[in-house]
């Protein structure tokens, strides 16, 4: 029998150790499973750039771009009226940590007021943290909606050989390391804490019979400490008397403490302002994009969008990139975050023209992450086409195309 | 005489050797009970009050005060009916105390420091012990579990505050960052990232002009207790009407 025990106490440690080694690390932050047709006509991500993809722990590098709340803003998310939103990273976990973030220009530490066609021209200051290759992305959450994620890319973090902290300068002047700051005085109190409450269940469990009590208390009323039967006596009242006035002078000594350790103190802080509008929301609108239809062929993995493209500026316009979700398609070679698309018959449109342009991408991304789905609710791709005039102006023009999906 | 042949009878109860009961099944029962009365004690926290337990930056004078007293006290109040109920032991809430701060200790140690890598002085769990003492002190004193729930729970509330402001703090000193004056809580939580909370879903005090003259702790304190003191009485349910009820009714019936 013992033997028996032993070969299924072997086999569940081995099965538990295969599952843990041949599991792969889970790295995705759950993307793919939001509606395609949600993530496309919520947020849209422009010319993202992240400074670099290497760091040491402690140092920092920027992810930047321009971030649009669609004016093809689903009603059903929000209520139809994004009102709160947060730009953030997304990481697996406490990797990397955001040192600074401004948004149009200023500072702003937590939430921002938001608005239907918003625009919004952030830079995020993460510093890395744990050593390892970490895939991050920036974020835009909407309250009532949730998390939309930009670009991602794959970040190595390396062990800093100088060690690592994170300093933070307190208003008194005083550099203190976040990481680990009061981190014995929490515990200690805590434990000390913990060793009343193991005290207090030592004074009644171990000198005291616990199970056998019932057949005593099973026969007298429930308001009576069972003194005349020896249940508890008078000297457990006074002992217990002395744990409640140890407990209340620890209080009064830790209370007396922190007013004297940390005298300064304030409440947490809510931050919440409107931006500035940036410049590119107050520029003259010169692109317009309109009549738009998408087909995607399974077989050959292509994409095509036929869209309109109108011109109402002074000088040629040319389209620099188009973006859905967190996908960066762009005519020409691609940098490390884009992938490649062929337009045709030309990427430039002559001021007062309109012209019909044919997108095509040969990408098996649309599949990968899951935007081409048929059973989809609402077959449609929305995006933006981002167009520069020859005054290096820039127009976000967003485009919605009705979807004719190939269901063989 | 009857009276006083009880009493004897009972006497000589308490005292009684038992063949068959001895102490190692005292043993088995506190020791084995602790962590499942520790879960139950920390689920129904963190059904109620999780996220102003998990994070600093959620631990704020008007809500913190409110919900998890609320919370924490529903397990603690059925276990000290239970207890006292059958043993005569004014250890319920400490029971409960000691099973929660184990399991919170250890599921913040691995789960949040060893797994996801949170720096632990910005996870770290409130402690219930304190509170608890006063309340079994004061089921002790009164013998009474509407006065407990009364007396009991509002000096558990306030006992549980000035028990966890202790050590919160260091955490509310101001810090300058990003151009602005703010807690050292605000910014553990804004540099610790957590995906999928953003910051807007932080439930803390915003501000009000219904405030009373601006001292949102103190109401929030008198609140507090009140709702703890309904969290006691839903935990006299639970130890009454689905604990020992059930119990008493199978054991009646076979």
């Amino acid at each position: 029998m013992r033997r028996r025990h032993r070969r299924l106490l072997g086999a569940v440690l081995l099965a538990g150790a295969l599952v843990v080694s041949i599991s792969p690390a889970a790295q995705a932050h759950g993307e793919k499973s939001q509606e395609a047709f949600l993530r496309m006509t919520s947020v849209g991500w422009v010319d993202v750039k992240f400074s670099q993809d290497h760091v040491k722990q402690g140092e920092t590098f920027t992810i930047a771009g321009t971030a649009k709340i669609l004016d093809a803003w689903p009603s059903g998310l929000a209520k139809g009226a994004p009102n709160t939103g947060f730009i953030s990273v997304i990481a697996p976990g406490p990797v990397v940590m955001v040192k600074e973030r401004t948004i149009n220009g200023v500072s702003a530490p937590d939430r921002i007021d938001v608005h239907k066609g918003g625009i919004y021209e952030f830079s995020l200051t993460v510093a890395g943290r744990r050593a390892g290759t970490w895939h991050v992305h920036p974020s835009f959450s909407v309250k009532g909606a949730g998390t939309l994620l930009g670009p991602g890319m794959w970040i190595t973090v390396e062990k800093n050989p100088a060690g690592y902290s994170n300093p933070i300068t307190l208003d008194n002047g005083k550099t203190i390391n976040l990481e680990n700051y009061q981190l014995p005085f929490t515990w200690i109190w805590l434990l000390i804490t913990f060793v009343i409450g193991v005290a207090w269940m030592i004074y009644w469990t171990v000198p005291k019979r616990t199970v056998t009590n019932l057949a005593v208390t099973s026969q007298i009323p429930l308001n009576t400490d069972g003194m005349e039967y020896g249940l508890i006596t008078k000297r457990d009242h006074r002992n217990m008397n002395w744990f409640a006035i140890g407990t209340a002078l620890l209080l009064v000594v830790g209370w007396l403490y922190q007013a004297a350790a940390f005298p300064t103190k304030m409440p947490q802080q809510v931050i919440q302002f409107a931006p500035p509008q940036p410049a590119i929301a107050s520029a003259p609108q010169f692109a317009k994009a309109s009549n738009a239809t998408a087909t995607y062929d399974r077989g050959s993995k292509t994409f095509t969008m036929n869209v309109d493209v109108t011109n109402s500026g002074k000088t040629a316009m040319t389209l620099k990139e188009f973006t859905t979700t967190n996908l960066n398609f762009v005519p020409g070679t691609p940098g490390p975050l884009d992938r490649q698309m062929q337009v045709a018959p030309t990427t430039t449109v002559d001021p007062g023209a309109t012209t019909k342009l044919t997108l095509t991408t040969h990408d098996s991304v649309w599949q990968d992450e899951h935007l081409l789905t048929v059973g989809s609710s609402q077959l449609e791709v929305t995006g933006i086409l981002v167009f520069d005039d020859a005054d290096g102006a820039s127009n976000l023009a967003e485009v919605q195309a009705i979807m004719q999906p190939q269901f063989k | 005489m009857a009276t006083d042949a009880k009493t004897l009878e009972l006497r000589e109860l308490v005292n009684k050797q038992y063949r068959y009961i001895d102490r190692k099944w005292d043993a088995v029962f506190w020791i084995t009970a602790i962590f499942v009365v520790g879960a139950a004690a920390d689920i129904t926290k963190q059904l109620f009050a999780g996220d102003w337990d998990f994070w600093t930056d959620w631990k704020d004078r008007q809500w913190w005060p409110i919900v998890t007293p609320f919370a924490i006290i529903i397990i603690g109040s059925a276990l000290q009916y239970i207890q006292w109920l059958a043993w005569r032991f004014p250890t319920g809430m400490t029971y409960t105390a000691v099973g929660l701060f184990l399991c919170t200790f250890v599921g913040r140690w691995v789960q949040w420091g060893a797994f996801v890598y949170y720096p632990m002085n910005f996870v770290w769990p409130a402690t219930m012990v304190a509170a608890a003492i006063f309340a079994d002190w004061v089921l002790l004193k009164t013998k009474s579990f509407i006065l407990t729930s009364v007396i009991g729970a509002i000096l558990f509330s306030v006992t549980w505050w000035i028990s966890n402001y202790i050590p919160l703090a260091p955490y509310l000193q101001p810090a300058h960052w990003m151009d602005r004056i703010v807690t050292v809580a605000d910014v553990q939580g804004i540099e610790y990232i957590h995906s999928q909370t953003p910051e807007y879903l932080r439930i803390v005090e915003h501000g009000s002009l219904r405030t009373f003259l601006g001292e949102t702790q103190y109401v929030s304190l008198v609140f507090g207790a009140t709702v703890a003191i309904a969290g006691y009485w839903i935990g006299q349910f639970i130890g009454r009407g689905l604990a020992i009820w059930p119990i008493g009714r199978f054991i009646k019936r076979w």
